[in-house]
């Protein structure tokens, strides 16, 4: 267990030190989150400006989810590319110790998105930018790691079981951005989408991170979503559990841990 | 006692072609191979480009399925028993890929040994010694991105003999090195043995089977086609001379023709910038050089040099793989 708990920490420290220097990361953490604000607050601007808390909280989302979406779907193919994935899956620690290890730097990294979205919004912008309801709101962000490493841990599998999946993950990122909610309400979908709405984690966290900064959530709401959250991250847990076994299997016998 | 048993061992890699009408071509990487190697034995498997070596050497480490056939590491089966062989091995790849470019050299080693799950207060006294060992001594902060092809071949042994293990796989170690990297590569080798390690070594160089190998597999097509200890190998020519023919710009054709003459074991060509060199065995000597010189002037090749010699343990090689180097 400590053994296990050491990989992730240093998996966790190594990939925050590399993630660092990529550009890509910076742009999907950092300029993307902004590039989102900025249209989004000049969109909201007209009608109330009360609304840049949600402006904060839904740009800082979709950092979140771009990060955890490429990240998670690239986790284990950038180890392939590298040719790292067969000293890993060599060695005694369980892949999915890894995963975990690389998904928690991704959120850490994607939760600086909305400290930049603040800041942003208010020194530049000078928007109203009180978080209503604090604690329930810091809590909720911290309900929201665990449940979002669970849904990295779900991804990066999946997109490993076959190269060619990986090709989709750009389709995967503005739909998360729709049915999550994170810019505006899923009631303004169509009702038949909405079921695909509940069973995402992040739908769960952003209804919840925005209804505690907005100070419109009830005890009842917040309870809500946290166990929703929690469900679904177990659910995750499960199916990660059966796909890094069927992935690795998969990939001895078809010769996929390399590129040789 | 033995820390290598393989059985019957048998790898068949499937291939999609086609874009309409997609076909399944099967090709047998490795085609039923038995052998054993002793504790702390340096076993050698030696073999042209494309015999099964890496494929053999990847079915070892648990990293690829068999397809038929069993081999088991320090009696544990590579299928059903991957998780107790895999802290007991070490295993090096030849290239440079396999390490972390962004990070430092004590970061990648520092990150291998939490994932043996070794003590850290081990890990931080082992460290040193290794890159000590390896010549890394000074620049193991620097980025593994700025070091040269040799640097990082001894850092990927670093990294293999980190968690101390029992038997060591290395598949083309010296592959792509200057010659005096290799030869210190060779010598770390060497070490690995003095320290009881069984090590099963690939190689596509003869000289390094010789220097360095108790005993050697010669695979070709997936099959060993010999097994014995280098001296041995060597009685498979004993029979033969060797013709050494410089020519410029040979045929395949021309190269095939020779290969039908009576009196011709095998024929061999090795491309040097303008010219060929034609490695030819005969058992005749220098009493066949006349009809080979009257076959090649026959079909217009440019001939140079032309030398006979004593065959040595590369021609031994050459004989058993067809002439396939």
């Amino acid at each position: 267990m400590i053994a296990n708990l050491r990989v992730i920490r240093t998996t966790f420290e190594l990939d925050l030190k590399q993630q660092a220097v990529d550009l890509f990361m910076i742009f999907g953490v950092v300029i993307q989150p902004l590039l989102i604000a900025i249209m989004a607050i000049y969109m909201l601007s007209e009608r109330d400006a009360s609304r840049g808390i949600y402006v904060v909280v839904g740009s800082g989302m979709t950092g979140l989810w771009t990060s955890l979406l490429f990240r998670g779907a690239f986790n284990i193919n950038a180890e392939r590319f590298m040719g790292t994935l067969e000293g890993i899956v060599a060695s005694p620690s369980a892949l999915a110790t890894v995963v975990i290890g690389k998904t928690l730097a991704s959120v850490t990294l994607s939760l600086l998105s909305m400290i930049f979205s603040y800041g942003l919004a208010s020194l530049v912008f000078r928007l109203p930018l009180s978080v209503a309801q604090p604690v329930p709101f810091l809590l909720s962000l911290l309900v929201m790691v665990p449940t979002f490493i669970a849904f990295g841990l779900l991804i990066s599998p999946l997109m490993a079981v076959n190269l060619s999946l990986s090709g989709w993950v750009n389709a995967l990122e503005y739909p998360m951005y729709i049915l999550g909610g994170f810019l505006f309400p899923i009631l303004l979908l169509p009702g038949w989408s909405n079921p695909l709405s509940y069973v995402l984690a992040p739908y769960w966290a952003a209804r919840v991170l925005h209804a505690t900064s907005s100070g419109v959530a009830t005890p009842a709401d917040v309870l809500l979503s946290w166990a929703m959250m929690l469900l679904l991250g177990i659910l995750y847990i499960a199916a990660s559990y059966r796909l890094f076994k069927v992935v690795l299997r998969r990939a001895r016998v078809d010769a996929t841990l390399s590129l040789m | 006692m033995n820390a290598i048993e393989v059985r019957d061992l048998r790898r068949v890699f499937r291939a999609t072609i086609g874009t309409i009408r997609r076909r399944t071509k099967e090709v047998v990487a490795v085609d039923g191979i038995s052998f054993d190697v002793r504790d702390g034995e340096l076993f050698g498997l030696l073999g042209p480009n494309g015999a099964g070596k890496t494929t053999t050497v990847k079915m070892l480490t648990t990293l690829l399925i068999p397809t038929g056939g069993t081999a088991t590491i320090l009696g544990h089966d590579v299928v059903q028993g991957a998780g107790s062989i895999r802290p007991r091995i070490g295993f090096i790849f030849g290239g440079e890929r396999g390490l972390y470019w962004r990070l430092s050299a004590k970061d990648n080693l520092r990150y291998f040994a939490d994932l043996y799950h070794m003590d850290p207060d081990i890990a931080k006294r082992r460290l040193p010694e290794l890159l000590e060992l390896v010549g890394l001594t000074g620049r193991e902060d620097e980025k593994v991105e700025g070091y040269s092809r040799g640097m990082r071949q001894r850092l990927h042994v670093a990294r293999c003999l980190l968690h101390d293990p029992q038997v060591l796989f290395l598949d083309e170690p010296t592959m792509g090195l200057d010659p005096v990297g290799a030869r210190e590569l060779r010598q770390v080798i060497q070490n690995m043995v003095s320290q009881d390690k069984t090590v099963f070594l690939t190689t596509h160089y003869m000289f390094e089977a010789d220097a360095l190998c108790e005993r050697v597999a010669v695979i070709n097509h997936g099959q060993i086609v010999a097994l014995d200890s280098p001296e041995g190998l060597k009685g498979h020519v004993e029979d033969l001379s060797v013709i050494e023919v410089e020519v410029f710009g040979i045929a395949p054709a021309m190269v095939d023709a020779l290969r039908q003459m009576a009196d011709v074991d095998t024929v061999s060509v090795e491309d040097r910038d303008q010219k060929q060199s034609l490695r030819i065995h005969s058992p005749l000597g220098s009493a066949i050089v006349p009809q080979i010189m009257q076959r090649l002037d026959g079909n217009g090749a440019r001939v140079g040099r032309v030398t006979v010699r004593e065959p040595t343990l590369e021609d031994a090689y050459v004989r058993l793989v067809g002439g396939e180097v």
